[in-house]
Order: structure tokens, then C-alpha cells, then sequence
């Protein structure tokens, strides 16, 4: 009977471990993230992100004239902005105080180089070289000059990876800034973001810039997220079609700053409260 | 025993090179699978068990370091198809030919469209997309991307080859 099954197993050892890792491979799907999962994950990241460290050819230095000319360039544009910024910003107090309204925390970045990039098959990441020494924690969101860039996701003492727009597990609550129109952001595999939730009647328009919302718990408000390209009616839906361009050029990031801030844990927990509450009725 | 351990540096390394060097190479978004290519390799040189395995440890380290919140696995398992798959194309007494020859460049088309075809298929369970439109834009691009990559170590074992005739 055993040497059967010897014999069985010996003829069939290829499919039956194939069959046992596919097995395994469907089991890690199933699980999808668990602790243990992170906890390998981020054993991972680190012994990777070393050897990224070592061997990642930053592509700008090849450029660095024309780089230096356009940030000369955009250091005296923003300069100007600021200032007029400064100006609006004593008026804002001025306009709260008037009305009674909190001033909004300000928030403290970090510089981060980008080490890694995985840009395969619709799992887009970044490996940043700052981790949990730097006061990076998940799921911290991450920007740069240009808006919004993702989350953290994963952290190490000196590395971390973050999940960027292009993602399909990225969710941000935007908002459009011209009409206040609220909605969601996701990415589906295309060449562009997509606006969702904003019901047919409601206002968007080509050009309007969208911007994350005082909503999202996770990512600060005002910071740019992308600009509208198309936005149409679907014939049968309730809901508008909307696709927007990122403000971010993916394919050439290489410096983005890490937001020091983690969601506000009191609001989360009376939100889940609520959402506990709803759930009852 | 040496061998062994030069190949799993070796996939280490293609690991590493994937997630750095290869954006640099990047045509519109699409880089070529260089761990896949790798895996149809090892299941060309050493046979099904070793590229069945080698599949699934290149693909759960890939996933490990993808940043995928809900799709740990889905490497591991197109990988590991693929290596079983390549497997059939194992010939002890013509593993030069195979990998020094167009052979290669027909495996890893067949083996690569197979690996996105189940990628994306489980990937875009339980979203609006279609997988004809991602397979289009990611899926076919992706194949011969890396099958044009499959250049590289067809020249480098036809030379081989060519050496040992």
C-alpha cells in the first residue's frame, strides 16, 4: 500500500507539488494582510531596501544645469506666492477669529529619496530611504512638489514603502476645488485617475483642479491631487464619469516628502463608533 | 550544491534589479519581467520541480515586497504556473539549444502571455475593469517586452553554444 503510494507520488511529484505551492499561493491571497504577513513583509523591505540602496542610478545628476536653472527659476515664482500667501493667511486668521473657527494644525515633512519603484503589472510602490528612525510610521501620507504621491505602508528603521496613486488599493477622498463637489479617487489600471461618486447634476468641469478632502482622516486637506481632463455623462448611470490627470509625474519621481502626521485617533474611533451604530440600526 | 547557491544570489539579484535599475528601461509604463524570464530559465536548465519552485519563492519574495495590500500571493502563483509550465520545454541533452535559440523567445511568449493572462485575471476580480482593455495596455506590451528581453540570455547561451561546438 505505502510503495503504492510511493510510487503514485514519485509518478505525479511535479503536479502534486505545483498543485501544493498554487495551494499555498491561494491560502496568502485568502489571508490577504495579516500581521504575520507584515511582520515578513517588513523583514523583506529592509534586506531589500538595503541592496536597492546600494545599487538604485539616480538619472538626474546627468541633468543637474538645467535642473538648478528651472529651480532658480520656480524659487523666485514661489517666493512671490508666498509672500502673498503670508498676506492671506493673517487675513484668514483674522476672517476665523472673526467667526469663531479652528485654525488648522500645521504639518511637518520629511525629505525622502526614492530608492525603489516597482511599476509592474498595476502593483505600483516606492522604497524610501527613511523608515521608523525618521519618525515615518504607516500610514503617513507621502507628497511632492507637485501633490499628492500615496502612503506609507510598510516601515523599517531606515526604509519604508509607500503605495502611490497608482495603485488600485489607493482610496483618497478629493474634492474639486472650483465647485466643492466631494468624491472619491481611484486608480483602475489606466492612464488616468478617476473621480468617483460625484452624481450626475453636481458640478465638474475639464480643468478643475481636484485636491484631497477635509474628509479623508488619513491625508491632509488642499494638496493637489490632479486635474480634471474629461468628465461626462454615462448613459444608465447615476453618477458622472470623471478622469483626471495627476498632478505627479510617476515615471520621474525621485524626491517626495513624507507628511509626519498620522490620522487623529479620537476621530477615527467615534467614526467607527458611528459606523458600529449604523450597523445596529 | 554551488549551483544552487548561484541561483538563488542570481534571483536575489534580478529581484533587486527588477525593483531599481529596470524603470530606467520602462517604455510607457511597461518594463520587462525579468523575474519571469529568470524563473523560464531555471525551468529550462535544471526541470519542472526546480522552476515550479523557483516560481513560487521569486514570486512570494516579489509580492512580499509589493506593496499589495490584498494581493499577497498573486505572484507566487502565476510565477509558480509559470515555472511548472516552462518545465515542459526541459531537455537534459538540449538545454543549450533551447536557451541559446529563437526557442527561448517562443517560450517565454507563451509562458509571459500565460502569466499575465492569470495575473490580471485575478487581479481585477471584484473591479470595473475589463481584462481585455488591461491586457491590451499591460498585458500584450508586458509579453513582448520580456520576450525581447529574452535576447540577452539567448545571445549569452548561444555563445555558450557556439563554444562547446
Amino acid at each position: 500500500m505505502i510503495k503504492r503510494l510511493y510510487d503514485i507520488f514519485r509518478a505525479f511529484k511535479e503536479y502534486l507539488l505545483a498543485g501544493s505551492l498554487i495551494a499555498v499561493s491561494l491560502a496568502l491571497l485568502a489571508l490577504n494582510d495579516t500581521r504575520q504577513i507584515r511582520s515578513i513583509r517588513s523583514h523583506a523591505v529592509v534586506a531589500v531596501g538595503v541592496l536597492q540602496g546600494v545599487v538604485n542610478t539616480n538619472p538626474a545628476y546627468f541633468n543637474l544645469r538645467q535642473e538648478n536653472a528651472a529651480l532658480r527659476d520656480m524659487n523666485v515664482a514661489l517666493s512671490d506666492e508666498v509672500s502673498r500667501l503670508r498676506e492671506a493667511r493673517l487675513e484668514n486668521i483674522r476672517l476665523r477669529e472673526l467667526v469663531g473657527l479652528q485654525q488648522k494644525p500645521a504639518h511637518h515633512y520629511r525629505s525622502a529619496t526614492v530608492v525603489g519603484k516597482s511599476l509592474q503589472l498595476l502593483r505600483n510602490t516606492v522604497t524610501l530611504d527613511v523608515g521608523e528612525r525618521d519618525g515615518v510610521r504607516v500610514p503617513m501620507p507621502i507628497v511632492s512638489e507637485s501633490g499628492l504621491v500615496g502612503k506609507i505602508i510598510f516601515t523599517e528603521s531606515r526604509y519604508s514603502v509607500g503605495q502611490i496613486l497608482l495603485n488600485r488599493d489607493v482610496r483618497v477622498s478629493a474634492k474639486v476645488q472650483r465647485s466643492r463637489v466631494d468624491g472619491i479617487i481611484q486608480w483602475d489600471g489606466g492612464e488616468t485617475l478617476i473621480l468617483r461618486n460625484v452624481a450626475k447634476s453636481l458640478d465638474v468641469q475639464p480643468g478643475d483642479v481636484v485636491i484631497t478632502s477635509d474628509y479623508s482622516s488619513l491625508f491632509p486637506p488642499g494638496i493637489k491631487i490632479g486635474t480634471v481632463l474629461a468628465s461626462t455623462l454615462a448613459p444608465g448611470s447615476l453618477f458622472r464619469s470623471i478622469d483626471v490627470a495627476p498632478s505627479v509625474d510617476f515615471a520621474r519621481l525621485e524626491e517626495v516628502f513624507v507628511v509626519l502626521s498620522t490620522p487623529d485617533s479620537a476621530r477615527l474611533a467615534l467614526e467607527g463608533r458611528a459606523k458600529s451604530y449604523s450597523g445596529e440600526q | 550544491m554551488k549551483d544552487f547557491l548561484t541561483d538563488v544570489l542570481l534571483s536575489l539579484l534580478i529581484v533587486v534589479i527588477q525593483t531599481t535599475l529596470v524603470r530606467f528601461v520602462a517604455i510607457a509604463d511597461i518594463t520587462p519581467d525579468l523575474p519571469l524570464l529568470w524563473v523560464i530559465v531555471i525551468a529550462i536548465r535544471r526541470g519542472q520541480i526546480a522552476g515550479t519552485v523557483a516560481g513560487f519563492s521569486i514570486g512570494l519574495l516579489l509580492d512580499l515586497l509589493s506593496g499589495s495590500d490584498s494581493m499577497v500571493g498573486l505572484s507566487a502563483l502565476t510565477k509558480t504556473a509559470s515555472g511548472f509550465v516552462a518545465g515542459y520545454f526541459y531537455n537534459e541533452n538540449k538545454t543549450l539549444q533551447t536557451l541559446g535559440g529563437y526557442a527561448l523567445i517562443l517560450i517565454t511568449l507563451l509562458v509571459s502571455a500565460l502569466h499575465n493572462l492569470l495575473y490580471f485575471f485575478v487581479f481585477l476580480q471584484g473591479t470595473d475593469s475589463g481584462l481585455s482593455g488591461v491586457l491590451f495596455r499591460y498585458g500584450i506590451p508586458t509579453t513582448l517586452y520580456t520576450a525581447a528581453a529574452a535576447l540577452l540570455p539567448m545571445f549569452v547561451w548561444g555563445r555558450r553554444t557556439a563554444l562547446h561546438v
